[in-house]
């Protein structure tokens, strides 16, 4: 639903998008993670034709934004919750985006039932809501034109646990119902749970892309965990089958599959306490080692060495 | 993993049909524009100020003109209610434009509208709109303030608007707003470019100009070229020192002179103001 193809923008010298082709498609939720500043935000102003493209360009079900007829009805947008006027009331700016679209003024109230504000809320100058209460205003403000696309930058910013929780129930059966939903984060955990595929950008170039298992394959080195009850025993039946086999925690490392393990202590007839697969680094690690470079500040702990590795896996400008 | 894309569904749809949707048609843009304008807390304190300035106004000429027996006429009163609409009102047409960026709004409006000469377009009449109606209530309110002067008086109420006299006060006052509506495109910060409005419309003329015009041998004829309110005195029936000083005599020089004047505050900060705002990255 929403392409973006080889696009480029670049302030003077600086390159704060850098060459990104991606699209996210119907009935799924795209995530678009990276650190601050990687370029998701510019990415999402040129779609809504706020900012013109150096080179390449985005289109939305096969337009270019700025040629869709009322466009609050074909694409929601939000892009800065606190972009709002602090004088004006809450219900007043649904109003104003129901009038501008051409929706009863019924709608308002949908919508301000949808996102939980209530009356007296709703009443209040924004000067006076949370953040968390302008995400929901500026989600509401984003459904109101009932659009089959949905652009979202850091909804989630703001929010709290249960509100985070609300939004992902929110944009999964949006999504399930066919609208095609594209959502920025600089948080994982955000959007690890509702998106279908992700994105992540780092330095204004994309450096993975895919499904979270599809990440997470990628990074899996085929070990396992295991504790027994007796670890010595177990190490050395490991050993003899010619599996590598070092101290982990209260555990051993193995260099094979855990159904492998599982044999091998079933014959040594060892106990087991626990057994799984190693989780190769994690989703949080992956998104931190993928965008190491491109960090402020290096994160501790994480593997610097080779920042670019799961880049061949990756490939960039590869049209999906 | 472009080996793992994910599988094509033949069902999702890829375009999206736009042609059952009709364009936001202009006269709800401007609709939605004028509620904007007023809708805000601002706004609605500039709105209700401007008209207690208007009574205050009304009731102070009133006093001074009955306590020294001076006669005032329905011309006179159309000229002094004029003066509270120029006050505060042009905020109004500066905010119009510049909220889009200070309050960051236009994030939304923007968005809903990505012809952004459109919705230019739209604060423009509605801009318009309001001088008109803030006009007319002046005017309503001058006939008021005639008619109780009359019955305070016990004078003969006289009746004298000179057409041309009020259209150049209407021109002039629009013109203003104009200015006001151009600078704030050019600087599209609230309170740098109501700083700017004021010092060029109210602060010069009065602090300088006015001095200028009498102490410096070439001042009455230079000023009317680079001053609005200079260029326009002897259209709307003013003297160099105001409503009610010696009149001025209207020639063709005025003409060139209000033409220039026009296109140096006017003309030439809505070009490039326009260009600023059609060219700028909405952040």
């Amino acid at each position: 639903m929403i392409t973006v193809e080889n696009l480029t923008k670049s302030y003077g010298g600086f390159t704060a998008v850098d060459d990104v082709s991606f699209t996210a498609e119907a009935g799924r939720v795209t995530g678009f993670l990276g650190p601050n500043g990687a370029g998701k935000t510019t990415t999402m102003r040129v779609m809504t034709g706020l900012t013109p493209p150096t080179r390449g360009s985005v289109t939305i079900g096969g337009h270019l934004y700025r040629d869709l007829p009322n466009p609050g009805r074909h694409v929601g947008v939000l892009l800065d919750a606190s972009a709002q006027h602090a004088g004006r009331t809450g219900r007043e700016v649904l109003t104003l985006g129901a009038r501008t679209m051409g929706l009863p003024a019924s709608r308002v109230d949908e919508m301000l039932a949808l996102v939980s504000l209530d009356e007296r809320e709703s009443k209040r100058r924004i000067k006076n809501y949370s953040l968390g209460m302008r995400q929901r205003l500026g989600i509401a403000h984003a459904l109101l034109g009932d659009p089959s696309v949905l652009i979202l930058d850091e909804p989630a910013n703001g929010l709290d646990p249960a509100g985070i929780r609300w939004m992902r129930g929110l944009l999964k059966s949006y999504a399930d119902r066919g609208g095609a939903v594209l959502l920025s984060s600089h948080l994982l955990h955000e959007v690890e749970q509702i998106a279908d595929e992700m994105i992540l950008i780092g330095r204004g170039r994309i450096v993975a892309r895919g499904t979270k298992a599809e990440l997470l394959a990628v990074q899996g080195d085929g070990s396992t965990l295991v504790q027994a009850v007796d670890n010595d025993l177990l190490a050395k039946a490991l050993v003899a089958a010619g599996h590598e086999v070092t101290a982990a925690g209260a555990g051993l490392s193995v260099s094979t599959q855990p159904a492998v393990v599982g044999q091998v202590a079933l014959e040594a007839q060892v106990a087991l306490v626990d057994l799984r697969a190693t989780e190769g680094r994690g989703l949080e690690d992956l998104f931190l080692e993928l965008t190491a470079d491109t960090q402020r500040e290096a994160p501790a702990g994480a593997p610097s060495a080779q920042p670019a590795t799961p880049a061949h896996a990756a490939p960039q400008g590869g049209p999906r | 993993m472009s080996t793992t894309a994910p599988t094509p569904r033949a069902s999702v749809p890829r375009t999206l049909d736009v042609s059952g949707t009709p364009k936001v048609p202009f006269t709800r843009t401007v609709s939605v524009e004028l509620r904007k304008m007023l809708d805000t807390r601002a706004g609605f304190w500039l709105l209700a100020v401007s008209g207690l300035l208007l009574v205050v106004v009304a009731g102070i000429v009133m006093a001074v003109v009955l306590a020294n027996d001076i006669g005032i006429t329905a011309n006179g009163w159309v000229q002094v209610m004029t003066v509270p609409l120029s006050l505060l009102l042009p905020i109004f047409a500066i905010t119009s434009v510049t909220a889009e960026w200070s309050q960051r709004t236009g994030l939304v409006s923007f968005t809903l509208e990505p012809h952004r000469l459109k919705i230019i377009g739209a604060k423009l009449v509605a801009v318009v709109i309001l001088v008109v109606a803030t006009m007319a209530l002046a005017v309503a309110l001058g006939a008021v303030a005639n008619l109780l002067y009359g019955a305070f008086s016990g004078n003969d109420v006289v009746w004298n608007v000179d057409g041309s006299a009020f259209f150049w006060t209407v021109v002039n006052q629009l013109l203003y707003f104009l200015m006001a509506f151009g600078l704030a495109m050019l600087i599209l910060s609230t309170p740098a470019s109501i700083a700017v409005y004021y010092v060029v419309s109210l602060l010069l003329p009065f602090m300088v100009y006015s001095a200028v015009y009498v102490l410096v041998s070439w001042g009455p004829d230079v000023l009317p070229w680079v001053d609005l309110g200079y260029a326009m005195a002897p259209l709307v029936g003013g003297g160099p020192t105001g409503p009610g000083g010696p009149g001025l005599e209207v020639t063709g020089t005025t003409y060139a002179q209000v033409a220039v004047a026009t296109l140096i505050w006017v003309v030439l900060p809505m070009v490039l103001g326009g260009r600023r705002v059609m060219r700028t990255e909405i952040k």
